[in-house]
């Protein structure tokens, strides 16, 4: 630098001309180290970048790490919950909480003898305002074979008061319960879940905007079960049970039907005990 | 699954559902906590001992009422035993417990005092045929009541999860704040 300045003093001794050329170069070896500066910065940054990285296990990019660090997987779990395709459609869990009033409530939905409908709302959402006032006003309408059940979020997310006024003049039951919407891992309401408590499963879910669309849902539910609820066959038919386990389930459905070990009917002596007194069906009957 | 409210307890047995609840006192009424528990779906709506539910009521079922009184019932002879009942048998299931009209099914009667605080468990079987499973079922609803005393009732507070009490018996109160487990 000296003796650039040196050299543009002893030009402009002699010629302005020169003068400006030399103060041009000078300009320009500023700028040259000012961008090797910089570039030497970014280098620096870059080499970080790669550190940190490194240090995840991704290893992107870096020289020292050869293939094996360059294959390394880069985890891409989501911290979100899954999607409803992702989920295990069939799972089903009882419900338990708080009533609007400050009660507490617990319903079996797994192993019931019916068909629950698991209605998730909101006092607060504009699509679940028409659905409340439908359900107190049409719940009758549901199948007679389905138990609805509204179940909002807990007290601490909900408002008690609101959801009292919603629920007023229902004949449903209203759980209040946080952990019902992650145990069926609602998207958000208003949202469905029709519950076979025989099968202990799920038979269907979605959301719906209005109560004609949720009836439908579960009509449409309701054709898709097997045959063998019709009651032409056993419980464990339809769970598709054999062997050992078939004869237990159906041991248990006897017993429930007050026919225990001994009972008579179980030893038929005659036709008639099998198929009614008077009514043996003749030996030419069905040729 | 358990459920929990105004002092009492309970951790249900399988195919059990129940509630906890103090009625909406109507006049100069001092409602007490009742608590129902069977193994069909309670309807809306039912009398405490559980009125309007015997087409619920199949062979195989249990409706059981855990009603309290007021404290002037505490020291009298009808409530003289101590403790949640237990232990019961067939034999302590009677028909003629049952209102007229009530055919085929047994119930049983217990007045107690538990905690300083009287109550009456009521207890319906849907069947005499299946008696002996019932009764056991029974019994295993009662191990797993829990109930506090007086002084801590936490009314209108109620905690519910689906894991075990700390306690299947009369357990004094480590607090009065209500806690909720987590499921």
């Amino acid at each position: 630098m000296c003796l650039l300045l040196g050299a543009a003093s002893a030009a402009r001794k002699s010629d302005p001309a020169k003068v400006d050329v030399v103060a041009l170069i000078v300009v320009l070896t500023v700028l040259v180290c000012l961008l090797t500066i910089l570039v030497a910065g970014l280098l620096r940054s870059h080499a970080d970048i790669l550190r940190a990285l490194h240090s995840l296990g991704a290893g992107v990019g870096d020289p020292t790490s050869g293939d094996e660090a360059q294959s390394a997987p880069i985890s891409m779990s989501p911290s979100a919950p899954p999607l409803p395709g992702e989920r295990n459609s069939v799972s089903v869990f009882d419900l338990s909480g708080a009533t609007p009033s400050g009660d507490a409530i617990a319903l079996a939905v797994a192993g019931a003898d019916q068909l629950t409908l698991i209605a998730f709302l909101s006092s607060g959402c504009s699509s679940c305002a028409g659905i409340w006032r439908a359900m107190v006003r049409s719940h009758g309408d549901l199948p007679h074979d389905v138990r609805l059940v509204v179940a909002t979020k807990g007290p601490e997310l909900e408002s008690p008061p609101e959801v009292e006024a919603k629920a007023a003049g229902g004949t449903f039951p209203v759980v209040m319960s946080t952990a019902a919407w992650g145990d069926y891992e609602v998207p958000g309401a208003p949202f469905f879940v029709l519950v076979d408590g025989r099968r202990s499963r799920r038979i269907g879910e979605g959301i719906a905007n209005t109560f004609p669309q949720v009836l439908d849902l579960v009509r449409r539910a309701q054709r898709e079960l097997p045959e063998s609820d019709d009651g032409n066959h056993s419980r464990a038919f339809a769970l598709g049970l054999d062997g050992p386990q078939r004869e237990s389930a159906n041991d248990e459905e006897l017993i429930r039907a007050g026919i225990h070990p001994g009972d008579p009917s179980l030893y038929p002596q005659s036709h008639d005990d099998v198929f009614g007194v008077g009514k043996v069906p003749a030996p030419n009957d069905g040729a | 699954m358990a459920l929990s409210a105004h002092g009492i307890g309970a951790q249900l047995p399988a195919g059990f559902e129940g509630r906890i609840f103090v009625r909406a006192p109507v006049g100069e009424e001092i409602s007490r906590p009742v608590a129902q528990f069977a193994t069909f779906p309670i309807p809306q709506g039912i009398g405490d001992f559980g009125g309007n539910t015997e087409t619920s009521l199949g062979p195989s079922d249990i409706f059981a009422v855990l009603f309290e009184y007021g404290p002037e019932s505490v020291g009298t002879a009808l409530f003289a035993a101590q403790g949640i009942p237990s232990g019961l048998t067939t034999m302590d299931f009677l028909p003629y417990v049952m209102r007229p009209g009530v055919g085929g099914s047994l119930g049983i009667q217990r007045f107690f005092t538990a905690a300083g605080r009287p109550f009456m468990f009521y207890a319906r079987l849907g069947s005499l045929q299946q008696q002996a499973a019932l009764v056991q079922q029974v019994n295993q609803l009662l191990a797993n009541l829990v109930i506090q005393p007086p002084s801590s009732t936490p009314l209108a507070s109620p905690t519910t999860s689906t894991t075990a009490p700390s306690s299947t018996t009369t357990v004094a109160p480590t607090s009065t704040t209500p806690t909720t487990s987590a499921p």
